[in-house]
């Protein structure tokens, strides 16, 4: 995958995450493609309820599937470990 | 299996990982999903009795049966013991270790210290592998951590001898023996038979199918049960956490389930298998939807009687769905075992 085409996956699925949580208060450019998402310090607050519904999310936009709560502990980590996810796995 | 390295692996629920990584380090290949599918694993039960503070469902068989099932279709034997005496079961690991043999413990997963403390909860029935000591320390392989981790003694010895339903009461156990050569055709359909008898056949009224009905009926009256509103929530939040936090592999052991089928399809080159195998798994998305409902009207005390109807509804669509399903499978497994 090069730079851009990179870039450009890392913002939709910010976009994403956004719109499906419909957090409004938080603009895409402040969350950092390395940010831990979940725990204390995130910019995000999310939860584990929140984690399901991106693996969700993320399940009907690109048609990956992501089982269980070990696999999720890791793909859901930051921006730029889901874009790795989705780039090795979609099939749309 | 004496003497060999262990190889550490995550897996999704503790047992059938256990299982599978004892099995691996014997020389036996075979996966998680595997060993859950011939073992018969997935089931449906709801309960409500006097021994429990609140109604609670179960989405597996009983622990211990992936074992005892796994072992008399796959001709695997497993020594075993249980003791009375804490000091014994010390003894008697340190002496399996010493002797480089591995074994699986069960333990209440609270005292797993390696792991973080929000996740660990008092249950008793952890499995883990520990597979050497080291000094005062054990070496554990957890399929819930991502590497090997060490546990001081006092941590296992409360793990494995605490108290309380369920109690370990120091149990272990270790494959002695494995067959050279396994019919895992028979295997496989065995296991497809057991499980699929037991959600479509059972006559009582809460469990399999009939048990995913009871669970619609009766959660639409949760709130009379409930104490408040912030203990419905709690409970109704827990829907969530059984489908998908404990060890499920995601839906309810339903996509475990569904790997179990896809590979069964490509080790017996059945393609019919491969077919059921894509049904359950979108039987699957359907219960982690009602995962994500529970947990969404839970976080949001929207607990009405119009949402738990809904909530009802999604349930009893999850039962139709899955009578349908394993009746087929039963019958397919008539047909080709």
């Amino acid at each position: 995958m090069n730079t851009n085409a990179g870039n450009e996956l890392n913002n939709e699925i910010k976009l994403l995450i956004m719109e499906a949580l419909t957090i409004n208060e938080v603009a895409p450019e402040e969350v950092g493609d390395d940010d831990s998402l979940f725990g204390q310090d995130n910019v995000l607050g999310l939860d584990s309820i929140d984690a399901l519904e991106i693996v969700m999310a993320l399940q009907e936009k690109y048609g990956v599937r992501i089982d269980d709560k070990n696999q999720s502990r890791f793909i859901l980590r930051s921006i730029s470990t889901i874009a790795e996810f989705i780039g090795k796995n979609r099939t749309r | 299996m004496k003497g060999r390295t262990f190889k550490h692996a995550m897996a999704a629920h503790c047992e059938s990982g256990t299982l599978t990584a004892l099995l691996n380090h014997a020389g036996l290949k075979i996966s998680e999903p595997m060993v859950f599918g011939i073992s018969g694993g997935i089931f449906f039960g709801y309960f409500e009795s006097k021994k429990f503070p609140f109604p609670t469902f179960v989405v597996r068989s009983r622990p211990g049966q992936i074992r005892t099932a796994l072992a008399r279709r796959i001709g695997v034997k497993f020594a075993e013991r249980r003791f009375r005496n804490p000091a014994d079961g010390e003894k008697e690991l340190d002496r399996l270790l010493s002797l480089q043999i591995p074994a699986a413990c069960q333990t209440d997963f609270f005292y797993m210290n390696y792991l973080p403390g929000h996740v660990r909860v008092h249950i008793n029935v952890h499995f883990v592998v520990v597979v050497e000591k080291r000094g005062e320390a054990y070496i554990i392989s957890d399929c819930y951590s991502p590497e090997l981790a060490s546990l001081n003694r006092d941590s296992l010895m409360k793990a494995r001898f605490a108290g309380g339903s369920f109690a370990p009461k120091g149990f272990l156990f270790y494959p002695v023996s494995v067959p050279e050569a396994i019919d895992f055709r028979k295997a496989v359909w065995k296991g497809i038979r057991s499980a699929s008898f037991y959600m479509v056949k059972l006559p009582m009224p809460f469990l399999g199918v009939k048990g995913i009905r009871m669970f619609a009926q009766k959660v639409v009256d949760w709130p009379r049960l409930a104490r408040d509103t912030e203990h419905l929530s709690h409970e109704i939040m827990k829907i969530n956490i059984f489908l998908e936090d404990q060890g499920t592999g995601g839906a309810g052991f339903r996509f475990m389930y569904a790997t179990f089928l896809r590979e069964a399809s490509e080790l017996l080159n059945d393609r019919d298998l491969l077919e059921m195998s894509k049904r359950i798994m979108e039987i699957g998305d359907r219960w982690r939807e009602i995962s994500l409902f529970a947990a969404r009207i839970g976080k949001r005390r929207d607990l009405g009687p119009d949402r738990l109807r809904e909530l009802s509804g999604l349930i009893h669509e999850r039962a139709d769905a899955e009578e349908i399903f394993f009746k087929e499978l039963l019958a397919m497994s008539k047909k080709k075992k």
